[in-house]
């Protein structure tokens, strides 16, 4: 049955299923463990709505990542309307997670129309940097340590135009010192007819070329527009091919564009980037995309995706019975249960609307799972109003079990931006939700509920990695984490997601093993040696020396 | 009828079998585990249910055999059906945990031909030859003495883990790195440097995990607990799957090894079997009353000490508590462990008559005569490489480091060395090389004579149950 027929047999299904019947039911026991979520937003300090207009009803984004050097992810949340506000983490070891709110990083205008936002470091110093995404000018942010910030754009040359962004990803090409940034951007409303047909081109941003030997700071006068645009929501730099060359992968928003499709960018080094076509095998693929999430869901070096939709989420693998070189995908979301194309509780049985999608490791057990943040659009009618986030367990035979409304994340509350981190650095994967006009949702991992409270779950690592002086945080550099026959890959990536990202550890769930053996394939090609780490702990791994640091946070009291 | 007789009928009718059922009526169906501290009366029930599982000639009726898993302690299928039930190499190679471990009586270590070949099992599963490139050739180990030995590892670790936080605590307090000697019982593990950022230098750390717990079980000292050794044990000799490990939650199957039986081995079975072995008595020192043999191990004793062989061969170490806590506080997931249980069992080998006979130190500690120290050392030198007898490296130990092999029961479980292939203990001793190599020398270059007293000393120490 092709992908076609199963995605209309499901949509016909959705009309005629009665609304009680829930996407679980339909499968097997899920053996494995749930995590327990505890919502504990208001109580950890938070208290942020992400606000305002049609223009807002996209966006929503939050940045992880460690602003105060004490490697504890603190979270920088996009208002909308509102302030956006950066909220610096105190937990400590396995405690209950608490926030402080930080002194405004961004003022007066700035702060507000932000739709999302993405760690980097810009300028290779020992402070992570910010890229702000708004509705009018993007701000790069420098950090200066101890989460402070200054606005860089005049220092880095930075023209942070006018368009109406939600996109961004980072890369560094091959013997560049500063990243490669893109920029998605959405609806051109200036344009005649907006918002219908009217897509603001993206932009990609080489520092220049003049300033890689000797400078400090990067120089990103030169912009080169990556035209035509469709109305982007997410773009990511992917190495789909293992050639060690990034390209861009772009989902697009059906709901405005004309003629347009997604698009995946070949991005050579010096060369000007150019679109994927159907020589090459690139096909056209029209969803409402939302967000990229990529995962290499099976082991075999080639990167799988998911596209948060409305209606379905795709997931999409590289089809090998084409050529590898050929970027040939088919659409696995149905064989794999991951279709999430309704509520699975609450008895709403119009289709999901999917914004923020990422894979990670809830459960401890090596098996990927799949977040996906849901929530209407605003109040679109043919869509589900209760629309609950998904969370979608690996199970057996690569399917996913739904298991969002045991784990306690089936809150009545619309979604859009996520960040999936350990908070608390006890190992186990807390949840934070970017929500349109309710505050955000913040979920500590409690682990898996007994009959008496809860108990660990799977054994874990994390990995942060070191690779020297030019981009620290090794992005694009591959880590393959092998315990007994399984290796998982990860690649370092900064982008995707929707409005919403990431950098820091990253955490590999390993089930029952004890210690794990790991490779790292660095930016620049060069394999590591083995590192070998025992479970349940934090590493950090530079490319300088064959063994691994261990990093202890602070224990509570 | 003998009571045991007796009551393994009264199991065999409970549980609906037959008396002459074929399986061994020694598993427990209701799989409950024993929680809070126990009396001596439920500890006694507790440790006769262990001994039968311990002594259990495990069937096919019970669910032995593992032909679609291999011996690995990561739950892992095997790529072909094995087509014995048995297999000598890759296993599973008994019927039962006392086939092995039955000298000088059950519960003891094992002949050579009791050896075992660990093998990670992840590739190469299936292997069937003694070739060393597939496997590490291993003697069987006695278990007497084992609680007391688990109970000072765990001491040692929470040791440890303070001496760690306090650097950290130290170094984050100061912004300034601090480093520290770690110690714990009077034996050292090297430097530890704590930074600010709570980043840890390990590379000066000795004869321990980098994790610094101290895993004071198997030849190489790679084993955390009693419950984790047994937990390994029943999968990888008898092919009987703890479901703690092997069970649905985390291989999403009941009959993982695919032989027709599901949840083979409940958290209650395997609490039973450390029960058992960690109840065992210590072994003694017993001099046998023949002329001459008193005054010869006396010199004996001495020259251990004046070669250096108690550096590492640590005549006794203190210890706390003789709390044994089941499970326990340093296994990981895949063993339970007390955060993943309701409330641990707690087993109070003070209830036992053999631990009132072990001294104390002025503090109240109990000195557990074990002659080692709980941790690892290079055993090689280019002038001696006989201990260097494998190829494979085991759980990121090297293939020429061992942990300090415990010399209580020595006199009673000859053959020695960690492939079971010295007859004698001379030989034993010299082929100590690498961190032993000095005291080894000291041994060879010594007359004849003061070898022998050496000799005669190690033989007073046996296991009298």
């Amino acid at each position: 049955m092709s992908a076609t027929v199963k995605r209309i047999l499901l949509s016909a299904l959705m009309v005629v299923a009665p609304a009680s019947c829930t996407w679980a039911e339909d499968q097997a026991p899920f053996n494995f463990d749930v995590p327990s979520l505890h919502e504990e937003a208001a109580a950890a300090g938070i208290a942020h709505e992400y606000t305002g207009a049609w223009e807002f009803f996209v966006g929503g984004g939050v940045a992880s990542f460690d602003c105060n050097g004490d490697r504890m992810p603190d979270v920088f949340l996009a208002g909308g309307d509102s302030e956006a506000k950066l909220y610096v983490n105190r937990s400590t070891k396995g405690s209950a997670l608490k926030f402080e709110l930080s002194e405004p990083v961004l003022v007066g205008r700035d702060a507000l129309k932000v739709l999302g936002a993405y760690p980097v470091n810009l300028d290779n110093d020992a402070f992570t940097d910010l890229v702000v995404l708004r509705l009018g000018e993007n701000i790069l942010l420098k950090g200066t340590g101890n989460c402070r910030f200054e606005k860089a754009n005049r220092a880095f040359s930075f023209d942070g135009g006018r368009e109406w962004t939600t996109g961004f990803s980072a890369t560094f090409e091959k013997d560049r010192k500063f990243p490669t940034l893109a920029f998605g951007n959405y609806v051109d409303r200036t344009a005649p007819g907006s918002p219908w047909g009217t897509c603001h081109p993206n932009v990609l941003l080489r520092a220049r070329e003049s300033d890689q030997a000797d400078a400090a700071i990067p120089d990103y006068s030169d912009p080169i527009r990556l035209e035509p645009g469709f109305c982007s929501l997410s773009v990511l730099f992917t190495d789909w091919n293992a050639s060690g060359e990034p390209a861009l992968r772009i989902t697009n928003d059906r709901q405005y564009y004309r003629g347009g499709e997604e698009q995946l960018w070949q991005v050579s080094p010096g060369l000007l980037p150019k679109l994927y076509t159907r020589r090459q095998g690139w096909k056209k693929v029209n969803i409402w995309g939302m967000g990229i999430a990529e995962a290499d869901l099976n082991g075999d070096g080639r990167p799988d995706y998911a596209l948060s939709s409305m209606g379905d989420t795709m997931l999409q693998t590289l089809d090998k019975q084409n050529d590898e070189d050929q970027p040939v995908y088919r659409d696995i979301a149905y064989d794999s249960g991951s279709t999430a194309h309704r509520p699975y509780t609450g008895g709403d049985g119009r289709p999901s609307t999917g914004w923020h999608t990422e894979f990670a490791d809830f459960n401890n057990d090596a098996r990927t799972d799949l977040f996906i943040a849901k929530g209407n659009v605003e109040s679109m009618p043919d869509f589900a109003d209760f629309d609950p986030d998904n969370l979608l367990l690996g199970g057996m035979n690569g399917r996913f079990a739904e298991m969002g409304e045991k784990a306690g994340i089936a809150l009545n509350r619309k979604g859009r931006g996520a960040a999936i981190d350990d908070f608390n650095a006890d190992g186990m994967l807390d949840l934070l939700v970017v929500n349109r006009h309710s505050n955000v949702s913040l979920f500590r991992n409690m682990g898996v509920k007994t009959e008496w409270g809860t108990a660990p779950l799977g054994n874990w690592i994390g990995i942060e990695l070191d690779n020297g002086k030019f981009n620290r945080a090794g992005i694009g550099a591959r880590i393959t984490v092998k315990t007994g026959n399984l290796s998982q890959n990860r690649t370092i990536q900064v982008g995707g997601g929707h409005s919403s990202g990431r950098i820091g550890f990253s955490h590999f769930g390993l089930g029952v093993s004890e210690r794990a053996s790991v490779r790292i394939q660095w930016p620049d090609g060069d394999w590591s040696a083995e590192y070998r780490i025992h479970a349940n702990n934090y590493v950090v791994l530079r490319k300088d020396n064959p063994e691994p640091v261990y990093w202890y946070p602070v224990k509570g009291e | 009828m003998a009571f045991a007789g007796v009551l393994a009928l009264a199991l065999a009718a409970q549980a609906g079998e037959a008396p002459w059922s074929e399986k061994t009526g020694a598993l427990d169906p209701s799989q409950t585990m024993p929680q809070g501290v126990l009396t001596k009366s439920q500890l006694d029930t507790l440790t006769e249910k262990g001994e039968r599982l311990f002594t259990a000639r495990f069937t096919l009726d019970d669910g032995a055999g593992r032909p679609k898993a291999t011996m690995a302690i990561l739950p892992t299928k095997a790529r072909s059906t094995a087509p014995n039930g048995f297999a000598r190499t890759s296993g599973p190679d008994a019927s039962a945990c006392s086939s092995c471990h039955n000298e000088p009586v059950v519960g003891g270590a094992g002949d050579f031909v009791a050896n075992v070949f660990v093998s990670e099992g992840f590739n190469n599963a299936d292997f069937d030859t003694t070739d060393p490139q597939f496997s590490n050739e291993r003697g069987t180990n006695h278990l007497f003495g084992a609680g007391l030995i688990e109970l000072l590892a765990r001491e040692m670790s929470a040791d440890l883990d303070i001496q760690r936080t306090q650097l950290l605590n130290a170094a984050r307090a100061s912004g300034a790195p601090q480093e520290t000697e770690l110690t714990s019982k009077g034996v050292t593990f090297g430097r530890l440097t704590a930074h600010p950022d709570g980043l840890l230098d390990v590379s000066k750390v000795e004869g321990v995990d980098d994790d610094l717990i101290i895993r004071p079980f198997s030849q190489k000292g790679v084993m955390t607990s009693l419950r984790q050794f047994s937990v390994n044990a029943m999968n990888h000799h008898h092919g009987m799957q703890p479901v703690e490990r092997f069970g649905a939650r985390w291989t999403g199957e009941a009959d993982f090894d695919g032989d027709g039986k599901s949840d083979e081995m409940g958290a209650g079975d395997i609490s039973a079997l450390v029960a058992w072995q960690a109840s065992l008595a210590a072994p003694i020192r017993e001099t046998p009353d023949i002329s001459g043999w008193r005054d010869a191990a006396a010199k004996g004793e001495e020259n251990f000490t004046a070669f250096g062989c108690d550096t590492c061969h640590i005549k006794e170490l203190p210890l706390k508590s003789l709390s044994f806590a089941d499970p326990g506080p340093f296994d990981v997931s895949g063993t339970l462990n007390d955060a993943s249980v309701e409330k641990s069992a707690t087993y109070d080998l003070a209830l036992l008559e053999w631990t009132k006979t072990l001294a104390r130190n002025d503090a109240g500690e109990i000195m557990v005569p074990l002659f080692g120290d709980l941790k690892r050392h290079t055993m090689t030198d280019q002038r001696n490489e006989q201990l260097g007898n494998e190829l494979l490296s085991q759980r990121f130990v090297d293939r020429n480091i061992f942990l300090t092999s415990e010399l209580w029961g020595v006199g009673s479980t000859a053959p020695y060395g960690h492939r079971n292939d010295f007859t004698t203990l001379d030989a034993i001793i010299l082929a100590h090389g690498g961190e032993a190599a000095e005291s080894a020398q000291l041994y060879r270059n010594a007359d004849e004579a003061v070898r022998s007293e050496l000799i005669a000393f190690l033989k007073t120490l046996v296991i009298k149950p």
